[in-house]
C-alpha cells in the first residue's frame, strides 16, 4: 500500500480547496492557514434562511401602520416619495394613492409584537422572533435585488452567501454538503418570477462550494441512485475494483488528486445511505407533522421542506436554503397573499417551536424574509379590500430567530407610511455582516483573492447590527 | 550561473541573503500594490495623506523636508520607519485594513530602499521581445525552441525533466487536447509502428492528422465559448432561448480554417465595419452580443443598456488585454494604470449599438440579422440562378383586369367610394379613392377582430403624395402615452417607412413587439402601389409563439422579401379572445400621418394565399405585368427559403453616434464628463496612424505586433489550454496583481513567435505539443510533488481531469454512440425529469421546458447542448462549467463526490457503458479476457496489466453470478438510455460486462489527460 498523502503538499489548503465535503475550518487551521474561522465563538453553529422570493409586503404581514388606515386613496406626501426610483410598470400611473393593509394586526405575545392576522401561528412564537422593521436594499427588480441579498451585489459573478460560509467554515458533517438548497412551489402554483442558479452558486470561489439541491420529486440529490438493476451490494464491488485499479495508478503516477479521488468515491457511497435516510419524513411522529401542518407530509411543499430543513440542521448541515416562491403581488394582492401566507405561516412557526423544544434554536439562526418589500401605494386600479402593490426596496421588513439573536425584539422603524427607515436602517450589506458574525466569522476577514483583489460577501460595506444581538 | 530571485518566492525565503538584486515589478511591487496602493495609489479619490506610493516622484516628494522614500535611506524614509513603528497608532498597514506586512517582506521593502528605492514599468506593459534562445547544458532534450526556455529554468533549479511519455500516452494526450476525442486503439497501434519506422516524422504527421480534423474547430471552439459567454438563452430572470449558434459555428469554421488570430480579434469585435463586409464577418460580430440581456417587465432600460456595453469592456479586458479593466469602471484601478475615464473611452466604442436595454423576452434581440447556413446560401444561389435564368421572356402585359377575385370575402373592405370615414375623396384606383391630409382623426367605425394566435392579410393601394421617413398607413398603436406605461405601444399597425411596408404588432414597442419590414417596395411619390401584408399566426404549435419571419409582404401581387426587426412577440394567453380592434386610416396617436392617397382597403382574418393576393392585385389593377407562374413560383420557393433563415444577433453602428459620458461610480444615471473613444496609448502603446475611431481601429490597435499584452495573453491561454494552466497563471489578470511568468521569457517568445507568424494557431499548437516539454511523462515522485506541487517548474507532462464536455464525448465516443455531425442549432440530451421545476420562471417562454431531443441529438457533442444561463446542464456544471453568465478564462478544477455519482449513474454514462459493453463482447472475442482487453484498450489507450486485468475479471464474475439470478435487474440496467440493446446477447451477461465497463470509464486514467 503506498502511503502518499497530502501531508507532504505545501499546497495542500489549495488541494483542500478544490476537493470534497467535510475539509473545513479545522482541516484549514492544521494547515497553519492565513484565515482560520471562526475569528471568535460563534452564537449560531448554522443558519436555515427561509427566502421569500418575489418580494413579500411588509405591510400586510409584518410591519403595523394604522396611521394609513384612515388614508385610503390619499396621494402619498411628496415630502415622503422624495427620489424613489420607481419601476417602469408604474411609472406611467398619475397618482401614487396610499393603500393601508385590509387585514387586521393583533399584538402577539408577552412582548406584545403587532403581525399581521395573516400570520396566527408566527403570532404563536412572536416571543421568539426578532423583527427587523428597517431593512433596505438597492435594487427595485427581482434579479437584481434578489441577487444583491444573496451574493452581496447586484450583478452575477459574486459567490453567494451560502457558498462564503462553506468557504470560510467547511463542513461539519463528512457525510453531506455543507450548503443544502431547498425549492418550493406555492400551494396556488402561481410562482411568477424563476430561481437563479447562481443565487446558490459559488461565483469566482471553487464549484465545490456551490449549494446542493435537494429535491422533492426522483433523486433528492441528482444521480443518487443507483441505476435500476444495480443493487448496493454490486456496486460495492465495482467500487472496491475501482479502488483498487486507481490505487494502482496511483502507485504509477503519484498524482495526489487520484487518491482524493478515491475518497470522493467512497463518499459517494455513503451519501447513497445517508442522504435517502435524512429526507425521508415518514418515520418523524405524528406530534411533530402536527407543528408544521398538514403540507409537511407533501414533498417538495414549504413545510415539507421546513421540516428537512431541520432534519439537515440536525445533522449539523451548516446553510440550508429554502426558497417559496410567488409574493410578486403587483396586482390582486388580495387574492393571492393569504394562501401565500396560509403555506409559510405555520410551517416556519413550527419548525421554530420544533429547534426550541429540541435544544437546538440556540445556535441555529433562522431568517425569514425576501428580496424587498412592496409600496404603501397601490399599483393599478385599487380598492379597500382589492389591490396591487410594487416592488419597493426602501424599506421592508424581516424576521430572525434564534442563533444569539434578541428574542421578542422588534429592531428598527418605517415612517409612518412604511416607505422609508425612519430609523436604525438595516442595510442589505448590514444583514450579511450581521449573519456572519453570529457564525463567528469577521465579515471584514472572510476574503477571496480573484482577479488580483480581495473580494468580501459584503464588498467594500455592511456593519454588524449589534443592537439585535442577545 | 544565475540564480532568478523568483525561484525562492516559489519556494521559500531561504537563501534569501545570498540573491541577487531586487527587481522592483517582481520583487517589490506586489508589496506594496496589496499594502500601500489601495490609499496610497493612483486613485486620487481614495488617497490618503495625499500621498502616493505607486511612482518614484510621489514617493520622494518633499514632505516639510522628509519624504516616505529616502533612496538609500531606509531609516530616513518615513515609508520604512511607518511600517516598523511600534506605535499601533502610526504602524502601516493600518489594523483597520486587515493587511499586514511579514517579516520577509519588511526586510524585502528595506533592502529595496538601500538599493536605490528604483521603481520600473510592470513587464506586462512592455511590448514582447524575442528573446535569445538559452544555452542549455543539455543540448539533446530540447525538440523545439520553447523547450530551451524550459530545460533553462529546470538546469538552474535542479529537477530533471521527467522522461518521455509512451508514444501511446502521448497520442492519447495529444488527441484529446486537440480534438476533444481519445485516439481509437487502431490510430495508436499504427502510430507506434510509424514511431518504430519513422521517430519523430510520426509525430509530425500524427499532429498534422489532428489539426486537419474537423473535431479540431469543436475542440478549440469550447474554449472559447466560456471566453465569449456563449448561451443559448438570455440569463436573468426570464431566461428565455436566444439563437446564436450560428456565431458558434463561426467560431468553429474559424479555427478548422486556421483563420489569423488577429483576424479572428478583428471580426469579432468589428467584422461589420470592415469593407465589403461578408456575412460570416457579420455574424463574428455576435461575440459582442452574447452578453445577457434582460426583459424582466418594469426595469429601467438605461440601466440595462449600460450594463450590456460594460459587459463588452470587461470581456475585451479579460479576453485580450488580460486587464480587469472593470475595476475602473466605478473609480480609478486601484492597482493598475487604468483611469476611470480609459474605461468609458473603452466603453465609447462599444456604445454605439443599436440596441434595447429591455428585449429578448421570447427571441433574439435587436440588431440582428438573418444568418443562413452554408446548405441554405448555395440554396439560395441555385434559386436565384433559376430566377435570373428565367429572366423576364415570359413576362406579359395584362392591359385590363382580366381575373382575380375583389375582396368581397375582406372583414373590412373600404373602396373609398363615398366619404367613409371622414376622408376626402379624390380619384383612385377603382372608382373613387380617399385623400388624406392628416385632417381627420377619427378611428374608423368597423372593428376587426385580431389574434395573435390566427392568420391575418391587410391590403392597401396608396399613392403618397410626398416621400415620408415613415408614416402610418393603419394604426391601431396607442403611442399617446408616456412609453414607460404599461399600455405604451400596444397594439397593431401598418406604416411607410422610407418607401417601405413596415408592419408592427407589439405588447408594447419596441421590445415585446413584431416588427418586419419590407425589402424592395420601393413605394414612391405620384405613383399608385398596392401593398399587401399577411401575418402567419402560430405555425409551430410547440412553441405557441408567431415568429416574425413567418411575416409575408406583397407588392402589386408580388411577394418581395422582408426583414426583421424585432421578434419579441409573445406567447397568446390560452384563455385569450381575439380583440375587436379599430384601425386609424392613415394617422398614429403620437402625431405623424400620411399624406397623399388610399384606395381599396381590405382585412381578413386569415392569411391569404399569393394567388388570392395576385387575384386580389388584378382585380383592381388597370394594366400590369404578369410574370410566368414558373417564375412565380420560383420566387415563392426562395422567399420561403428566406423565411427558414436562422438570424443571429450582431453588432451594428448607430448613425448618429451616442455620446459617451464617464459615468459617475459607475451610474447609469450618474453622467459625468463627456468622453470620446480611445485608449490608454501612454500605457500600452500608440493609436495606429490613420486608424478610425471605432471598434475596427480598436482591434488594428490590439493586433498591432508589438502590442504589449495581446500576443501575450492570447498564447498564454492556449498554453493553460494544453498545460492546465498558464505561464502566467492568472491568466485573466496580466496587471500588476496578477502573477507573474513562471517562464518570461518563453512567453515572450511564444508571443513574438505567433504574431510573427502571422498569428497562426495551428502552428503554435503544433509547436507544443510536439515540444519535448509537453511530450513528458506525467508521473510524478514525491519529491518533485513535494518540490513543485503545481508543476509551475514543467518537470513532468501535463495530469488534469478532463473537462466535463469531454468527458461526456470521450464516453459517447467509447459506445460508438457518438454523432459527428459539426455545427447547427443546440440540441436537448437527456437531462433530470423536473429539473426546472422550482426554478424557472412560470411564464411559458421558449426555454422554459426541456424538450428531450431524439434520435441523433440526444448523441451529439456537448458543445452543442442547449445552454440556459439560470439552470445550465447539470452533466457540465458539476464539472465545474460555468454557467456564462459573463466571460470566464479559467475554469476551477474539482474533484467532488456528486462527480462520482454523476459518472456512475447518470443516464448518459450507463449507457454509454452498456454500448462499449455490446462493443467489447461483439468485436473483443470470445473470452471474458479479450473483451476486458478490448473495452480497456479502447478507454485507456493501452493494455490491461495482470493484476488489473485479475481484478476486473473477477469483479465480472461476481456480476454473471449475481445478475444469472437476477434477470429482472438485468432487463432493467439494460432498459437505461434511449438506444435499443443488442437482443443476441443474453441479457444478464450484457448487464455484468456493462457493470464492467461503467467501471472502466471510471477509472481515474479515463477521465483524466496524463
Amino acid at each position: 500500500m503506498n502511503c502518499n498523502n497530502y501531508s507532504r503538499f505545501t499546497s495542500r489548503r489549495e488541494l483542500l480547496m478544490r476537493t470534497g465535503f467535510g475539509l473545513g475550518a479545522a482541516a484549514l487551521q492544521a494547515l497553519g492557514a492565513e484565515r482560520a474561522f471562526p475569528n471568535f465563538t460563534p452564537r449560531a453553529k448554522r443558519v436555515i434562511f427561509l427566502f421569500q422570493a418575489g418580494g413579500p409586503s411588509h405591510l400586510d404581514l409584518l410591519d403595523y401602520k394604522p396611521e394609513m388606515t384612515n388614508r385610503f386613496d390619499q396621494d402619498i406626501p411628496p415630502s415622503i416619495f422624495g427620489t424613489q426610483r420607481i419601476t417602469g410598470m408604474v411609472a406611467h400611473q398619475d397618482r401614487f394613492p396610499i393603500v393601508p393593509t385590509m387585514y387586521g394586526f393583533k399584538q402577539q405575545g408577552q412582548c406584545g409584537r403587532w403581525l399581521s392576522d395573516l400570520l396566527p401561528h408566527t403570532g404563536k412564537v412572536a416571543d421568539e422572533l426578532c423583527v427587523v422593521r428597517s431593512m433596505n436594499t438597492e435594487a427595485i427588480n427581482h434579479d437584481p435585488a434578489i441577487t444583491f441579498l444573496q451574493t452581496g451585489s447586484q450583478l452575477p459573478g459574486r459567490p453567494s452567501m451560502g457558498s462564503w460560509i462553506d468557504y470560510g467554515l467547511g463542513s461539519a458533517n463528512e457525510n453531506l454538503p455543507a450548503f443544502v438548497v431547498l425549492n418550493s412551489l406555492p400551494g396556488n402554483g402561481m410562482a411568477d418570477q424563476g430561481l437563479l442558479s447562481r443565487l446558490w452558486g459559488a461565483g469566482f470561489l471553487p464549484s465545490r462550494y456551490q449549494g446542493v439541491q435537494f429535491r422533492s420529486g426522483g433523486d433528492p440529490v441528482l444521480h443518487l441512485s443507483n441505476p435500476p438493476g444495480v443493487t448496493r451490494e454490486m456496486r460495492r464491488t465495482q467500487l472496491d475494483g475501482l479502488a483498487a485499479l486507481n490505487e494502482k495508478a496511483h502507485q504509477r503516477e503519484g498524482d495526489p488528486e487520484i487518491e482524493t479521488r478515491i475518497a470522493q468515491y467512497e463518499m459517494a457511497f455513503r451519501m447513497q445511505a445517508s442522504v435517502p435516510e435524512l429526507v425521508d419524513t415518514s418515520k418523524e411522529p405524528e406530534h411533530v407533522h402536527a407543528l408544521y401542518g398538514p403540507d409537511s407530509r407533501k414533498p417538495g411543499s414549504f413545510a415539507a421542506n421546513c421540516l428537512l430543513a431541520r432534519r439537515l440542521a440536525e445533522r449539523d448541515v451548516r446553510f440550508i436554503q429554502l426558497y417559496h416562491r410567488g409574493w410578486d403581488h403587483h396586482g390582486g394582492l388580495t387574492d393571492k397573499i393569504p394562501s401565500m401566507a396560509r403555506d409559510v405561516d405555520q410551517p416556519s412557526a413550527g419548525l421554530i417551536a420544533d429547534l426550541k423544544q429540541r435544544g437546538m434554536l440556540k445556535d441555529t439562526l433562522v431568517i425569514w424574509g425576501g428580496e424587498f418589500g412592496r409600496t404603501p401605494y397601490g399599483q393599478g386600479p385599487v380598492k379597500p379590500n382589492s389591490y396591487g402593490r410594487d416592488h419597493h426596496g426602501r424599506v421592508f421588513s424581516l424576521w430572525m430567530a434564534g442563533g444569539g439573536v434578541k428574542p421578542g425584539h422588534a429592531h428598527g422603524n418605517s415612517d409612518e407610511f412604511g416607505f422609508n427607515v425612519a430609523e436604525d436602517g438595516v442595510h442589505v450589506h448590514d444583514l450579511q455582516a450581521t449573519v456572519l458574525h453570529l457564525l463567528g466569522v469577521d465579515h471584514q476577514k472572510l476574503t477571496y483573492r480573484f482577479q488580483g483583489r480581495q473580494f468580501r460577501l459584503t464588498d467594500v460595506h455592511g456593519r454588524v447590527v449589534r443592537e439585535l444581538l442577545s | 550561473m544565475q540564480l532568478p530571485f523568483v525561484t525562492l518566492f516559489l519556494f521559500g525565503m531561504a537563501g534569501f541573503a545570498a540573491s541577487p538584486a531586487l527587481d522592483y515589478g517582481r520583487d517589490v511591487r506586489p508589496i506594496l500594490a496589496e499594502n500601500c496602493f489601495h490609499c496610497h495609489g493612483q486613485d486620487a479619490s481614495k488617497r490618503l495623506a495625499d500621498l502616493r506610493l505607486d511612482t518614484f516622484a510621489g514617493a520622494t516628494a518633499d514632505r516639510k523636508g522628509h519624504a516616505a522614500l529616502a533612496p538609500g535611506k531606509p531609516d530616513a524614509s518615513a515609508l520604512y520607519q511607518r511600517i516598523t513603528s511600534d506605535e499601533k497608532a502610526r504602524r502601516m498597514p493600518p489594523v483597520s485594513s486587515n493587511r499586514t506586512l511579514t517579516g520577509e517582506q519588511v526586510a524585502i521593502l528595506k533592502r529595496w530602499i538601500a538599493e536605490g528605492g528604483t521603481y520600473s514599468k510592470h513587464w506586462a506593459f512592455t511590448p514582447p521581445v524575442r528573446p535569445d534562445t538559452p544555452i542549455t547544458a543539455n543540448k539533446s532534450w530540447p525538440k523545439q525552441p520553447l523547450d530551451a526556455f524550459v530545460l533553462h529554468r529546470l538546469e538552474a533549479e535542479g529537477p530533471r525533466p521527467s522522461t518521455e511519455a509512451a508514444p501511446g500516452a502521448w497520442l492519447r494526450r495529444v488527441s484529446l487536447d486537440l480534438t476533444g476525442l481519445p485516439p481509437t486503439p487502431e490510430e495508436i497501434e499504427a502510430f507506434v509502428k510509424s514511431v518504430r519506422s519513422t521517430g519523430e516524422a510520426a509525430y509530425k504527421s500524427a499532429v498534422a492528422r489532428l489539426l486537419d480534423s474537423p473535431r479540431f474547430g469543436e475542440r478549440m471552439a469550447m474554449d472559447w465559448l466560456d471566453v465569449a459567454r456563449y448561451a443559448d438563452t438570455h440569463g436573468f430572470n426570464n431566461d428565455s432561448a436566444r439563437s446564436m449558434w450560428r456565431w458558434r459555428d463561426w467560431v468553429i469554421q474559424s479555427f478548422n480554417a486556421n483563420l489569423p488570430y488577429d483576424k479572428f480579434i478583428t471580426e469579432q469585435l468589428a467584422g461589420d465595419l470592415l469593407p465589403n463586409a461578408t456575412l460570416d464577418q457579420r455574424i463574428a460580430t455576435g461575440f459582442g452580443r452574447n452578453h445577457v440581456i434582460n426583459s424582466e417587465g418594469g426595469i429601467i432600460e438605461e440601466e440595462y443598456r449600460v450594463e450590456y456595453v460594460s459587459d463588452r469592456v470587461r470581456t475585451l479586458g479579460m479576453a485580450w488585454l488580460g486587464i480587469t479593466l472593470e475595476c475602473a469602471r466605478c473609480h480609478d484601478h486601484k492597482y493598475d494604470p487604468i483611469s476611470q475615464r480609459d474605461h468609458y473611452r473603452f466603453y465609447a466604442f462599444f456604445n454605439n449599438v443599436s440596441e434595447l436595454g429591455e428585449d429578448g423576452r421570447v427571441a433574439n434581440a435587436a440588431p440582428m440579422i438573418a444568418a443562413p447556413t452554408a446548405e441554405q446560401q448555395r440554396r439560395m444561389k441555385e434559386l436565384e440562378a433559376a430566377i435570373s435564368t428565367a429572366g423576364h421572356r415570359d413576362v406579359k402585359w395584362v392591359d385590363k383586369a382580366t381575373g382575380g377575385k375583389a375582396h368581397d370575402s375582406a372583414v373590412l373592405g373600404i373602396h373609398c367610394d363615398t366619404a367613409e370615414e371622414g376622408v376626402k375623396l379624390s380619384e383612385g384606383i377603382v372608382g373613387a379613392g380617399c385623400q388624406l391630409d392628416g385632417a381627420s382623426a377619427k378611428p374608423m367605425t368597423k372593428s376587426m377582430p385580431v389574434s395573435k394566435r390566427d392568420g391575418m392579410t391587410f391590403s392597401i393601394w396608396v399613392k403618397p403624395a410626398q416621400e415620408d421617413k415613415d408614416v402610418p398607413l393603419l394604426s391601431a398603436m396607442d403611442y399617446a402615452r408616456n412609453p414607460a406605461s404599461v399600455t405604451y405601444g400596444a397594439g397593431i399597425e401598418l406604416r411607410l417607412v422610407g418607401g417601405e411596408l413596415e408592419f408592427r404588432f407589439a405588447q408594447r414597442f419596441p421590445a415585446y413587439s413584431m416588427r418586419v419590414r419590407s425589402e424592395g417596395a420601393k413605394v414612391e411619390a405620384g405613383k399608385w402601389r398596392q401593398l399587401t401584408l399577411v401575418y402567419s399566426g402560430i405555425q409551430d404549435k410547440s412553441s405557441m409563439r408567431a415568429e416574425a419571419a413567418w411575416v409575408r409582404t406583397f407588392v402589386d401581387g408580388q411577394e418581395i422579401e422582408t426583414r426583421v426587426l424585432n421578434d419579441g412577440l409573445g406567447v397568446p394567453d390560452e384563455k385569450s379572445k381575439p380583440t375587436p380592434t379599430k384601425f386609424r386610416i392613415g394617422w398614429d396617436t403620437g402625431g405623424a400621418h400620411f399624406t397623399g392617397q388610399f384606395d381599396e382597403i381590405g382585412t381578413w382574418t386569415r392569411a391569404l394565399t399569393p394567388d388570392e393576393i395576385s387575384g386580389e392585385f388584378e382585380s383592381a389593377a388597370k394594366f400590369y405585368l404578369r410574370p410566368d407562374p414558373r417564375i412565380t413560383k420560383l420566387r415563392g420557393d426562395l422567399l420561403a427559403l428566406k423565411r427558414s433563415f436562422p438570424t443571429v444577433m450582431v453588432m451594428d453602428e448607430l448613425a448618429t453616434p451616442r455620446q459617451t459620458h464617464i459615468l459617475m461610480r459607475g451610474g447609469y444615471n450618474a453622467p459625468g464628463e463627456k468622453v470620446e473613444p480611445g485608449v490608454p496609448e501612454d500605457l500600452l502603446g500608440a493609436w495606429p496612424a490613420g486608424a478610425p475611431k471605432n471598434r475596427l481601429g480598436l482591434a488594428q490597435w490590439l493586433t498591432k505586433p508589438d502590442h504589449p499584452l495581446t500576443s501575450r495573453v492570447v498564447v498564454n491561454r492556449f498554453w493553460q489550454q494544453l498545460f492546465g494552466q498558464g505561464l502566467v497563471k492568472t491568466s485573466e489578470n496580466f496587471g500588476i496583481q496578477g502573477e507573474s511568468p513562471s517562464h518570461p521569457e518563453l512567453l515572450d517568445y511564444l508571443a513574438r513567435d505567433f504574431v510573427d507568424s502571422g498569428w497562426d494557431v495551428k502552428r503554435l499548437v503544433s509547436q507544443i505539443v510536439l515540444s519535448a516539454t509537453y511530450r513528458q511523462s506525467s508521473a510524478t515522485t514525491p519529491e518533485l510533488t513535494a518540490r513543485d506541487p503545481e508543476n509551475r517548474l514543467l518537470a513532468r507532462g501535463p495530469r488534469f481531469r478532463l473537462p466535463a464536455e469531454v468527458l461526456r464525448d470521450q464516453a459517447l465516443q467509447l459506445a460508438g454512440l457518438l454523432k459527428h455531425e459539426i455545427g447547427g442549432p443546440s440540441v436537448h440530451p437527456y437531462q433530470p425529469a423536473e429539473l426546472y421545476k422550482g426554478i424557472v420562471v412560470a411564464a411559458d417562454y421558449p426555454g422554459t421546458n426541456w424538450i428531450e431531443s431524439k434520435g441523433d441529438d440526444l448523441y451529439r457533442r456537448s458543445l452543442y447542448t442547449f445552454w440556459k444561463r439560470t439552470a445550465p446542464h447539470p452533466t457540465m456544471t458539476v464539472f465545474d462549467a460555468p454557467d456564462r453568465e459573463f466571460c470566464i478564462v479559467r475554469r476551477s478544477s474539482t474533484n467532488t463526490p456528486l462527480q462520482a455519482l454523476t459518472l456512475l449513474n447518470d443516464p448518459i454514462f450507463v449507457e454509454a457503458s452498456r454500448k462499449l459493453a455490446e462493443r467489447a463482447m461483439l468485436q473483443g472475442g470470445r473470452s471474458a479476457e479479450a473483451r476486458i482487453e478490448y473495452a480497456f484498450r479502447l478507454a485507456t489507450g493501452r493494455g490491461a496489466d495482470a493484476q488489473e486485468m485479475k481484478i476486473l475479471t473477477e469483479t465480472l464474475r461476481k456480476m454473471l453470478t449475481a445478475y444469472a439470478a437476477d434477470a429482472a435487474g438485468a432487463n432493467a440496467l439494460l432498459k437505461v438510455g434511449a438506444s435499443a440493446s443488442n437482443s443476441a446477447i443474453p441479457a444478464h451477461e450484457l448487464a455484468a460486462y456493462t457493470a464492467v465497463t461503467s467501471m472502466i470509464l471510471n477509472l481515474d486514467e479515463v477521465i483524466t489527460k496524463g
